[in-house]
């Protein structure tokens, strides 16, 4: 199991491309700590199954990313457990898709609320406590929007941009302290984000892919277990798209 | 272990130094106290005092005795 005794967190648990993420650490051995938003009974049963499945632990925590408070009870509730962190996986985010002109300062202040400044309020506690321990691994979770632009997602793919930013900064001012900071950037992904997205614009979008079909949810968590473990010990400040080869 | 105590090891761990040298020590004056260094220092000292230090107080802790300032005046630590 290429995690096993590890400890993670991961935010954003409860679908899409955490869920998968949570599920793929699980199954190779890893103890996770689990942030969602809010309690949510099936989720909390669903971790319990699953750590049980694999004979680790996975403790849901909760907090909403627009609350600082919240971010930090929910750290606080970690630190509490004293235990080391190896892996953070930061992958809780929003999309609200509008055309330049008709996105408010508020829409994107809030977009960036939570695709940017929550994830960097998290990874400065959680890299302090890698730093004295003198290891870790961080994986953000970008898009090929902030690399290529898309129509119509000022607000995400300037968010997503801006962690790629943080991302190699973090690199250059970590690896001394033995901390890896990479990203990944998805491409269309079969998520419940992208279910409100047009079958013509799938369509479309499929037509510029090498392969040509939608990504998959565990596909994506295999390439962020990858870049979490140490079979990518040498990578650092790398944003690995997952797009089936889109132009 | 009396607080004062707690918050020299913590000094002398994290920098690699001894007891005598941490009167007036102040943020870049030894090569271990960088930048990386100095959230090594909050994180000791967060873990030490059971705290989470606000962002401005870590960009405020400038020297052993600015640390002590900070945590008797804004986490309830006495020296």
């Amino acid at each position: 199991m290429i995690l096993n005794s590890k400890n993670a967190i991961i935010t954003g648990c409860v679908q899409g491309i955490g869920k998968a993420t949570l599920e793929e650490f699980a199954n190779n051995g890893a103890n996770i700590w689990a942030c969602a938003l809010e309690y949510n009974a099936e989720f909390e049963t669903y971790c319990k199954k699953l750590a049980e499945k694999n004979n680790i632990w996975i403790k849901p925590i909760y907090f909403n990313l627009l609350n600082q408070d919240e971010i930090k009870a929910g750290l606080k509730q970690i630190s509490n457990d004293k235990l080391p962190i190896d892996i953070l996986v930061n992958i809780a985010g929003i999309t609200k898709d509008a055309i330049t002109h008709m996105v408010t300062m508020d829409q994107m202040k809030f977009i960036f609320e939570i695709n940017f400044f929550s994830q960097i309020y998290l990874t400065q506690f959680v890299t302090k406590l890698m730093i004295r321990q003198g290891y870790g691994s961080v994986v953000n979770t970008s898009s090929i929007s902030a690399i290529d632009g898309n129509y119509g997602q000022l607000s995400y793919s300037s968010s997503k941009a801006a962690l790629i930013g943080a991302t190699k900064t973090l690199s250059k001012e970590l690896a001394s302290k033995g901390i890896r900071v990479n990203a990944i950037a998805p491409g269309v992904i079969s998520t419940e984000m992208n279910r409100i997205v047009p079958d013509s614009i799938i369509q479309e979008n499929i037509k510029k892919m090498k392969i040509k079909r939608l990504g998959k949810v565990d596909e994506v968590a295999k390439t962020i277990l990858f870049l979490a473990s140490d079979l990518s010990n040498y990578i650092t400040g790398q944003i690995i798209r997952i797009d089936g080869g889109i132009k | 272990m009396t607080n004062l105590e707690k918050y020299k090891n913590s000094f002398c761990e994290v920098f690699q130094i001894e007891d005598s040298k941490l009167i007036g020590l102040s943020y870049q004056a030894i090569p271990t106290w960088d930048s990386v260094g100095h959230m090594s220092l909050v994180a000791a000292l967060e873990q030490e005092f059971d705290i989470m230090m606000e962002t401005d107080d870590i960009i405020d802790l400038s020297s052993f005795e600015k640390g002590m300032e900070i945590l008797s005046n804004n986490y309830e630590i006495v020296f």
